[in-house]
Parts: structure tokens; C-alpha cells; sequence
């Protein structure tokens, strides 16, 4: 068998993936929250050039010369998908014990890589918590 | 059963399409022109290099698979080495997948062709993005082409590791 990588689902303890009704749920309240304060947060920074664009199911935000994030849901893989001027993409899972998305490759959690990338980049701070 | 699936769908929907033979017909063009894909990407989407397959059962081949059907991206890559010093003679890929995908694994092999392992683990999604220009909703192709060169890599070493048990 070939070593397929990356793609399956994460599992709980009984070996099942989340019901996709459960995810879209999460992943919908989590994205819809992060526009919200992004909104807010863009309001209050009056930066040149800072657009946050919510349309079928996928956030962009741009931040003038200095990048383009995207997040979506990745529905299969039961992930919200995150694609960052700064650090690249990125692949978050939800995890149940900490009640947040975790990227599994580095640990990072979705909300304190935003809230740090965006602050460094904007020069204030953001609270997404 | 999954992937003729998936290849039926691809191919019914316009940019999109399994990497098979090159093919420039004016059509694939105008479709990536309209949606605004960097040059190079048109280039290797028209004029893929290194498609194909090796016998994943040679001893000198790794095969790295990598993505999911469901997701829409599958890429599969393969990596001839030579035993003796370790470097990578030979490279092919197939992949189903956006322009972009394609893009991404067709620069990937030529990229490890002639390198050796250590050197071809250290290429990052980064560089084939930039290479490519690829917009921020296509990063996510171009880390898949680096988990893919990993997977090949890490596919060979194993069958070397169980080769070399297998002698003693």
C-alpha cells in the first residue's frame, strides 16, 4: 500500500469524523465571528486598503500591499483552510479538548496565528478571542 | 471507483482536468486567460512536463501520494534514484486537480531532477508558489507538491531501509 498522506479526517476516539452537520455549525460560527471582529478591528485601524470580503462561504481579507488572507471550510476533510501572506497555508482541525482549530503540524492555533500575524503586520493589536 | 469518478466530473468542468498528454488547444487557453493564471502556470498546465508513471515495485523508485479526491486534488509522484549516489536521476508526476495543482507537481518534478534527497525535502511550498505566482486561494496546491516530493522521498528510503534488513 502506498503511504498516503495528509488528507483523511481527523477521527475521535471511536474512529469517527464529525458529522458534517456539526462541523458546518462550528466552522460556519467561527468564520462568521472572525469577520465580525475583523470588521470592527478594520474600522477602528482606518488603514489604507484594508478590504474584508465575505462571499459564498469563503473570508478574504486583504490588507493592502501587504497581503491577502483567505479562510474557507474544507468540508471532506472536516478543516477550515487558511491561506496567510505571512506564514502560507495552512490546515486547521477542530480540536474538542481546547474548543478551538489546531493546525496538527505545528500545534498553532488558528485565532493566536491570525491575532499575531495581523497585529505584527497592521501594528496594533487585534483580539479575535 | 473514486478517482474515474472524480475524472469524470474534472473533465466536464472547464480549466480543470487530469494531467494527461500536453495539449494547447486554444480552448484551455482562453479559459485560463479569462481567470487571469500566471504564464507559467498556462505553461505547465498546456505543456506539463514529466507526466507519466514508473513501476512503483523497482527498487530504485519512490512514490509519494498525497491529497484526497473528495478535496478535489490528488497528486501522485514519483522519483527515480540512483542507488549509488543518492540522487534523483528521473521524475513523474499524475495529478487530477486545478491548473494550479498541475502547475505545482509539474514544477516539482523538474525541480528534484538531478538533487539529492536531502536537498529536495528542503524545497518549500514558498518557493514553488512564487515561482508560479500563485494567488493565495492556490497556496494550498503548491504545499501539497511539497508533501508530495516528501512522500516520494520518505516512500524510498523505507523500501531501502526493509531492502537493507532484508540482507542481513
Amino acid at each position: 500500500p502506498l503511504p498516503f498522506i495528509a488528507a483523511s479526517p481527523k477521527t475521535d476516539s471511536q474512529g469517527l469524523i464529525m458529522p458534517e452537520d456539526k462541523f458546518h455549525k462550528l466552522a460556519d460560527d467561527t468564520i462568521h465571528d472572525l469577520l465580525e471582529k475583523l470588521e470592527e478591528y478594520g474600522d477602528s485601524q482606518q488603514m489604507d486598503g484594508f478590504d474584508i470580503d465575505y462571499g459564498n462561504q469563503v473570508l478574504t481579507l486583504r490588507l493592502g500591499d501587504l497581503g491577502t488572507y483567505v479562510v474557507n471550510k474544507q468540508t471532506p476533510n472536516r478543516q477550515i483552510w487558511l491561506s496567510s501572506p505571512v506564514s502560507g497555508p495552512a490546515r486547521f482541525d477542530w480540536d474538542a479538548a481546547t474548543d478551538s482549530w489546531v493546525y496538527r503540524r505545528t500545534g498553532v492555533n488558528l485565532m493566536r496565528l491570525l491575532e499575531k500575524e495581523i497585529g505584527e503586520l497592521c501594528g496594533t493589536p487585534v483580539d479575535l478571542s | 471507483m473514486m478517482l474515474r469518478a472524480a475524472g469524470k466530473r474534472l473533465i466536464g468542468a472547464p480549466g480543470i482536468r487530469p494531467a494527461a498528454a500536453g495539449d494547447s488547444s486554444g480552448a484551455a487557453m482562453a479559459v485560463a486567460a479569462r481567470r487571469g493564471y500566471h504564464e507559467r502556470v498556462v505553461d505547465h498546465y498546456s505543456n506539463p512536463r514529466n507526466v507519466g508513471a514508473f513501476d512503483k515495485d523497482d527498487a530504485d523508485v519512490g512514490t509519494g501520494l498525497v491529497g484526497a479526491p473528495a478535496c478535489g486534488d490528488v497528486m501522485k509522484m514519483q522519483i527515480r534514484v540512483d542507488q549509488a549516489s543518492g540522487k534523483i536521476v528521473d521524475a513523474c508526476f499524475k495529478t487530477f486537480g486545478c491548473g494550479s495543482a498541475i502547475a505545482s507537481s509539474s514544477v516539482a518534478t523538474e525541480w528534484v531532477k538531478g538533487k539529492q534527497m536531502e536537498e529536495v525535502i528542503a524545497i518549500k511550498n514558498t518557493e514553488i508558489a512564487k515561482h508560479l505566482s500563485l494567488p493565495p486561494v492556490k497556496l494550498h496546491c503548491s504545499m501539497l507538491a511539497e508533501d508530495a516530493i516528501k512522500a516520494a522521498v520518505k516512500d524510498y528510503e523505507a523500501k531501502k531501509t526493509k531492502a537493507a534488513k532484508a540482507e542481513e
